[in-house]
């Protein structure tokens, strides 16, 4: 072969090479993040405290959420919210499936989920907001890393 | 009411932007350049020899210089650039999506620069440019976009709240297309306005991605319900079916009146696969299958255009000189690729003038490079593909809320449909469909529209404290917290 042809053959390889070292090098990228957030801990949700008139709890408050949180006055709750229009044992938020569902534990004055009073069990999505008493939360998906 | 004042920290005083180094997105850049560098330099190479062979010259040594490096220069300076800017604004985002669409431009310019310059010639005040300048015209706007999408898109807001807006602006385009298009090969897909001229539904695809994002996003819980039941078959309410009706109907409008099956095909996937992802449920990707095999059914029956499409792709021997020819030659060029190509530029450029594929550079530009890359190259520019693929999905879930995650999961499917479904028609595995393989086809309009979906992926992947999702404004339930400082 042409020693030309045969130097030519050899840098188009380079280039289908460096097409495959920049794959690899994404590939290996992506695996990392894939990894970190399999091992971080798993936050299935959170509330994020949108409203609070009385200032308790604070407006952009965090609350991590576990599979079953309880909201309500009393202080044996997951997330208590002291506000005169909320019942002692007000809501419960549990995680099945893949899905959060919001359950108004009979409650003086309702669960509301986007303005929109729960009846009973009711499905509650990322981005949804939660209002009881005159508190308002929006449940956010939790943070992966 | 001091407390609601103080409580508010994303609202008022902002950090100071300060710079972050984004060193993987740094890396993986040099090897993009070092990558092209070295493909424009084989490319040149080769272009030489091959000239030198035909003039029945014989070359002492090989130029290794690239046939246009300052387009090389400038492209690679003009992404240099949107990497610096995203460091100097600070932001948290992905670091992998910008390398990995540079390289598929990158791959597209070396392919426009390779194909004959007089391919596409347009004329700016007597200066009158070619295929690979007017391709490299086009990939500084695109990354122009990305640049400032990625930046300037902090709310989602704007997209959000005015989804029937949205869908209102992409029907009108629709119709626009459908009054004053004007008709290439048979469809109706170009739109001139004075003298901007482009295809709308490269632009209709991400309206429609915000539009279904937003619309399951606020009746996810709806559509996942069994209410109606007919004989065996369990539905949702039937209001909310009403919607998969209509974006049925649209796509078969696309087909009759417009004859465009690419970007029919393209929304109804795109559609079936966000229903999917929005509710969790085979069964409705399952009837959307069955409405689609109808659908295809009657127009193949009825349509002239369709029925020849698909005659086309199960036998274009029939007409190897006429409808065919396109086709036949593409898989030639697929196989005198075979593995390892036979280099960029050792291609067979034209046969007698003419070039073997006449849509080359916007249909068939992967039947090109697997000419010339082979079934290696094909399969590392498909690999590229899936990366950006991935990268929407894992964006998808981080991403706070349910709009945003159907947003960068949808913007992310129709990239990759689009790809998969163009490459599939170049490999004959489907009929062909006129649509452009995402950022190496040559068009303004598929660029800047497959721009604005990485530039608002990028976005989306802003992972920093300062963006939360906007309150849903929602009727007496609101003016709380302005109330603080006002």
């Amino acid at each position: 072969m042409d020693g030309l042809v045969l130097t030519l053959w050899l840098a188009r390889l380079l280039f289908l090479a460096f097409l495959y070292v920049f794959l690899f090098a994404v590939v290996r990228v992506l695996l990392r993040d894939l990894r970190a957030a399999s091992r971080g801990p798993v936050e299935l949700g959170r509330l994020v405290v949108v409203a609070s008139p009385r200032g308790e709890p604070v407006p952009g408050a965090v609350f991590p959420l576990d599979a079953v949180t309880t909201i309500g006055r009393d202080v044996n709750n997951g997330i208590v919210v002291d506000d005169p229009f909320a019942s002692a044992e007000h809501a419960v938020l549990t995680f099945r499936g893949r899905v959060w569902y919001v359950e108004d534990l009979t409650s003086t004055n309702g669960t509301f989920v986007n303005g929109v009073q729960v009846p009973g069990i009711s499905e509650i999505g990322f981005g949804d907001e939660l209002q009881v008493g005159e508190i308002r939360l929006r449940l956010d998906r939790g943070h992966s890393s | 009411m001091s407390v609601a004042a103080q409580a508010r920290p994303f609202a008022g005083a902002r950090p100071r932007i300060r710079p972050r180094p984004r060193t993987t997105e740094l890396g993986l850049l040099a090897l993009v350049a070092v990558a092209l560098v070295i493909g424009a330099a084989t490319l040149g190479a080769t272009q030489r020899l091959m000239a030198a062979r035909i003039a029945g010259e014989t070359l002492a040594s090989l130029d290794f210089s690239p046939p246009d490096p300052t387009a090389l220069v400038v492209y690679l300076g003009a992404t240099g650039l949107v990497h610096v800017a995203f460091v100097m604004a600070g932001r948290r985002i992905d670091q992998v999506l910008l390398p990995a669409v540079a390289m598929l431009g990158g791959i597209g310019l070396l392919l426009m620069q390779r194909l004959p310059q007089d391919l596409v010639q347009q004329s700016f005040y007597g200066l009158v440019i070619g295929l690979g300048q007017l391709q490299l015209m086009w990939l500084l706007v695109a990354m122009a976009v990305i640049g400032v999408l990625a930046l300037a898109v902090r709310s989602d807001a704007w997209l959000r709240n005015y989804k029937y807006t949205w869908a209102a602006a992409g029907i009108g385009l629709l119709l626009l297309t459908f009054v004053f298009g004007s008709d290439v090969n048979g469809a109706r897909l170009t739109l001139s306005i004075g003298p901007v001229s482009g295809q709308p539904s490269e632009l209709l695809k991400v309206i429609l991605v915000v539009f279904l994002a937003a619309y399951l996003s606020e009746n996810r819980s709806l559509l996942a319900e069994e209410s109606t039941r007919i004989g065996p078959l369990r539905l949702p309410p039937v209001p909310y079916l009403a919607p998969m009706g209509a974006m049925w109907a649209i796509a078969l409008g696309i087909v009759v009146v417009q004859r465009d099956l690419g970007a029919a095909l393209l929304f109804f996937a795109v559609f079936l696969a966000l229903l999917y992802v929005a509710t969790g449920r085979p069964s409705y990707v399952a009837g959307g299958l069955v409405l689609f095999l109808a659908g295809s059914f009657v127009l193949y029956n009825v349509f002239g255009h369709v029925h020849q499409r698909v005659d086309n792709w199960l036998d274009p021997w029939a007409d190897p000189s006429g409808a065919g020819f396109q086709t036949i030659q593409a898989l030639y060029a697929l196989g005198r690729g075979g593995l390892l190509g036979v280099g960029l530029g050792a291609g067979l450029p034209t046969i007698g003038g003419h070039l073997p594929i006449p849509a080359v550079h916007t249909d068939y530009p992967l039947a090109a490079l697997g000419e010339e890359l082979g079934l290696i190259g094909l399969l590392a520019i498909l690999g590229l593909y899936l990366v950006v693929v991935e990268r929407g999905l894992r964006i998808a879930s981080a991403a706070h809320d349910d709009f945003r995650s159907l947003l960068a999961a949808g913007l992310a499917l129709v990239m990759g449909i689009q790809a998969f479904i163009i490459a599939a028609g170049n490999l004959k595995l489907i009929p062909l469909t006129g649509i452009t393989l995402p950022f190496i086809s040559y068009g303004g309009s598929s660029l800047l529209a497959n721009a604005i979906v990485v530039g608002l992926l990028l976005a989306l992947s802003d992972r920093g404290a300062g963006a939360p999702a906007p309150p849903r404004n929602r009727r007496g339930l609101r003016t709380r917290l302005r109330g603080g400082d006002a």
